[in-house]
């Protein structure tokens, strides 16, 4: 199961995600991210705390965005990731493209 | 041997019949001469009895071997031939007649030698004409016959042999046993004749027909009784054969049975129409049903419906629609009218409420058809009826007739059941479309699965330095797991893995390119991190933005015992060192191929080069082994695949990757599938 939540705060999107993006719903993340890229924000949090999994198919929808948002300089920042869905991140090298976070503090703050 | 000429029943029975007679004519002139001049001619007239018995007898056999021999013929056909016969045994006692009648007071008329002989003629017409009627009448009484039926023939058939035994009994005189047989075996004709189920299936014209013959038999039985109460003179007719039990009775059976007949034909023949119509529903019924074969299209189905339907409620015009009723995409089936008058119809249905209503029901498994009047000048009321299929409307089928109110519920009820038959043929025939499509796209798969296999190596690139050895699996009938070698030179050797993002189909291709770029781009002798450094380069022209593909790439140099390497995304690769004496993964950084499709990858690969001793062991494998979960949705993880290479370090390749997967298998329990792919390649440095 996968649910996605958006939030439109102050200066920035917070998108929180809970569950396991596969294949069969990785379509749903690229929905948000497609939805978010067009309200014109300019800075776009993921709340990864409930994000049990992501299989290479959710982690191309991040990666299919890098470039847009680098264009459009729109920051992506992920926070709150399980030690063993960070592990993926970093296997794949994502953790050197987009900017990775403890804490949602830490992400504002950076 | 002796071989014996094959009988012929049929020839045999007649010529024994036309013996038999002569016999009897003989016997009985004979006997005649006998007695005309008061001698003892020495014959007795049992044996012109048993002739007589003996004749009716062969003609018996004939007629049935005859009949039954052409049993396959129609009913119309078995009522001429009792007529004809009939009209011929008729025709020639006329003749007769007409000649004595001719004679005038010739002496011949007195001449009884030759009155006996056209007696033995008309008798013998006579009998063929009964007994071969009472062998069609079988036929017809036997008609879907039971067993009551078939036991109440029989019964009449024993009745009718004693009947020609009477003669012996009573001896050819009318007496009260005579007429009590009579009454006995008129009564049993007349139980038998009530068995008429033969006549509701003759069509109309066909019915007219058979009250013809029926009327020429009743009309050849009438006339030739008569002449048979006219031999009954004994000044005349010395030797009586006629004055028979079983020819009286059987006289009456032919008459009461053709009477029968003709009377129930005679009042069927105003609700035959019906008979009919319900006959062709049926039929149609049948063919709406048989015509669910693949070969056969959805428009015949459509084509049987209509005609069915209008042929059901007797309708002038009709046409039926697919699809959305404002399209004109759909097939049209129109029947006796034009565009323009199924336009100007279409426009007249649509103002009436009902309809309108009837058109917008957001229930269409529950929709009836619907009769409605109309304001036209020519027809003036319809039907409409929708095509359900699958709880939704395809379409709708409209049926007009020059008539007011000209639907009544017996037709709507039988349209309806044809228009669901013939949406249940539809759907069927969908349905199995749909099942030969599937089979196809399977069969395609395995086809793909087949040249997806054959992608893999077989033989594996080595030499004696160091032992080697690969399994892979997909999840799916293809998968986007990819591993291969390269032999450079004799002692430098190129190990590939690599797992393309997704599964199945897309992955599959995906794979296909990778083994492509591999097998091109290592053939320019490229180290390592250059290789993934044009590979992403290739890549990134090749997959969709969203797809990636991890790899790890290693060059073996047996001579230098040193292992170039480099990661790109793939899941580290697994080392045992003896040295060390403990396995461990090798901690290398680098991107995924296709992630960044530009210049700044060079920034992101690295290269690293150990080197191993003998009894080193190298594991690539695939994540689909690290994220196979338990039933406690618990992943298998690293450490796990670790610590068994720690254990197992010692055995070869093949038996370490066999442990491997099997500690895979029984950690994921018996029936859980592995849901991604995944594969293994096991070296070990001898």
């Amino acid at each position: 199961m996968l649910t996605i939540e958006t939030l439109k705060e102050e200066n920035y999107d917070l998108l929180i995600i809970k569950g396991e993006i596969d294949a069969s719903n990785s379509v749903l993340l690229d929905e948000k991210m497609q939805e978010m890229k067009n309200t014109g924000s300019k800075l776009i949090l993921v709340d990864g705390n409930g994000l049990e999994y992501i299989s290479s198919a959710g982690l191309g929808v991040f990666m299919s965005y890098l470039e847009d948002f680098q264009e459009e300089e729109i920051a992506l920042k992920i926070f709150a990731l399980s030690p063993r869905v960070f592990e993926v991140f970093k296997i794949l090298g994502l953790d050197q493209l987009i900017n990775i976070y403890e804490t949602k503090e830490a992400a504002l703050e950076a | 041997m002796i071989k014996l000429p094959s009988i012929h029943i049929g020839k045999l029975s007649m010529l024994l019949a036309i013996l038999v007679w002569l016999s009897l004519l003989f016997v009985d002139l004979v006997r005649l001469f006998g007695i005309l001049n008061e001698l003892e001619s020495g014959i007795a007239q049992e044996f012109t009895w048993i002739l007589e018995i003996l004749f009716f007898l062969t003609v018996y056999f004939f007629y049935n071997y005859s009949i039954n021999k052409n049993s396959q013929t129609d009913f119309l056909n078995l009522i001429w031939r009792a007529a004809s016969t009939g009209i011929v045994a008729v025709i020639v006692s006329i003749m007769v007649n007409l000649f004595y009648s001719l004679l005038g007071d010739s002496n011949l008329i007195n001449e009884p030698f030759l009155r006996n002989f056209f007696y033995h003629v008309n008798f013998a017409l006579i009998s063929i004409f009964l007994i071969s009627s009472a062998l069609l009448w079988k036929h017809l009484i036997l008609y879907q016959k039971s067993k009551r039926v078939v036991k109440q023939w029989q019964a009449y058939e024993f009745a009718m042999l004693a009947a020609m035994l009477f003669i012996f009994f009573n001896n050819n005189s009318l007496d009260y046993s005579f007429l009590f047989g009579l009454v006995i075996l008129v009564s049993l004709g007349i139980i038998l004749s009530a068995n008429l189920k033969w006549i509701p299936y003759l069509t109309f014209r066909e019915k007219w027909k058979s009250l013809l013959f029926l009327f020429i038999i009743i009309i050849c039985c009438g006339y030739l009784f008569y002449q048979v109460l006219l031999f009954s003179d004994r000044s005349k007719f010395i030797v009586n054969l006629t004055d028979n039990l079983f020819l009286v009775s059987l006289f009456s059976f032919i008459f009461i049975y053709a009477l029968f007949c003709f009377l129930v034909t005679l009042f069927n023949l105003p609700t035959s129409s019906v008979f009919e119509q319900k006959l062709t529903e049926a039929i149609n019924f049948q063919r709406l049903s048989q015509s669910i074969q693949p070969e056969e299209s959805e428009e015949q189905v459509l084509d049987i419906l209509v005609d069915s339907c209008m042929s059901a409620s007797y309708a002038d015009a009709a046409w039926l629609e697919l699809g959305d009723q404002e399209s004109t995409k759909g097939i049209l089936q129109e029947r006796f009218l034009g565009k323009e008058l199924k336009e100007e119809l279409s426009d007249l249905i649509q103002n009436q409420k009902a309809a309108q209503d009837w058109a917008v029901d957001n229930r269409p498994e529950n929709l009836e058809p619907l009769a409605l009047r109309l304001n036209h000048n020519r027809f003036e009321s319809i039907l409409l009826v929708p095509l359900v299929i699958n709880k939704s409307a395809i379409g709708r089928m409209v049926l007009c007739k020059e008539v007011r109110d000209g639907f009544n519920k017996e037709m709507i009820n039988i349209i309806s059941t044809f228009v669901r038959q013939a949406c249940i043929a539809v759907e069927n025939h969908r349905l199995l479309n749909q099942a030969i499509q599937n089979e196809r796209y399977q069969e395609e798969l395995k086809i793909a699965q087949r040249v997806q296999k054959s992608l893999l190596p077989t033989k594996l690139d080595h030499n004696d330095s160091f032992d080697i050895c690969a399994y892979s699996n997909a999840a799916d009938e293809v998968g986007g797991d990819y591993y291969d070698t390269y032999k450079l030179d004799e002692d430098r050797y190129v190990l590939i893995i690599g797992d393309v993002s997704g599964k199945g189909t897309s992955a599959a291709f995906n794979m296909s390119q990778m083994k492509g770029i591999f097998q091109s781009l290592i053939q320019l002798n490229l180290s390592p991190a250059q290789f993934m450094i044009k590979a992403n380069a290739a890549l990134s022209r090749c997959l969709e933005r969203n797809h990636f593909i991890t790899a790890s790439i290693f060059l073996i140099n047996t001579t230098q015992k040193t292992v170039c390497h480099a990661r790109a995304g793939h899941v580290p690769t697994l080392m045992h060192q003896v040295l060390k004496k403990k396995s461990d993964y090798l901690g290398i950084d680098g991107l995924g191929l296709g992630i960044l499709r530009n210049k700044q990858y060079e920034n992101h690969v690295e290269e690293k080069t150990f080197s191993y001793t003998s009894g080193d062991v190298l594991v690539l494998f695939t994540d689909g082994i690290v994220e196979a979960k338990n039933e406690k949705s618990q992943q298998f993880g690293f450490e796990r695949i670790r610590t068994l290479l720690e254990v197992y370090h010692e055995l070869s390749p093949k038996e370490i990757q066999t442990k491997i997967i099997d500690s895979l298998h029984a950690y994921v329990g018996g029936d859980g599938l592995i849901d991604d792919d995944y594969s293994i390649m096991v070296i070990r440095f001898s």
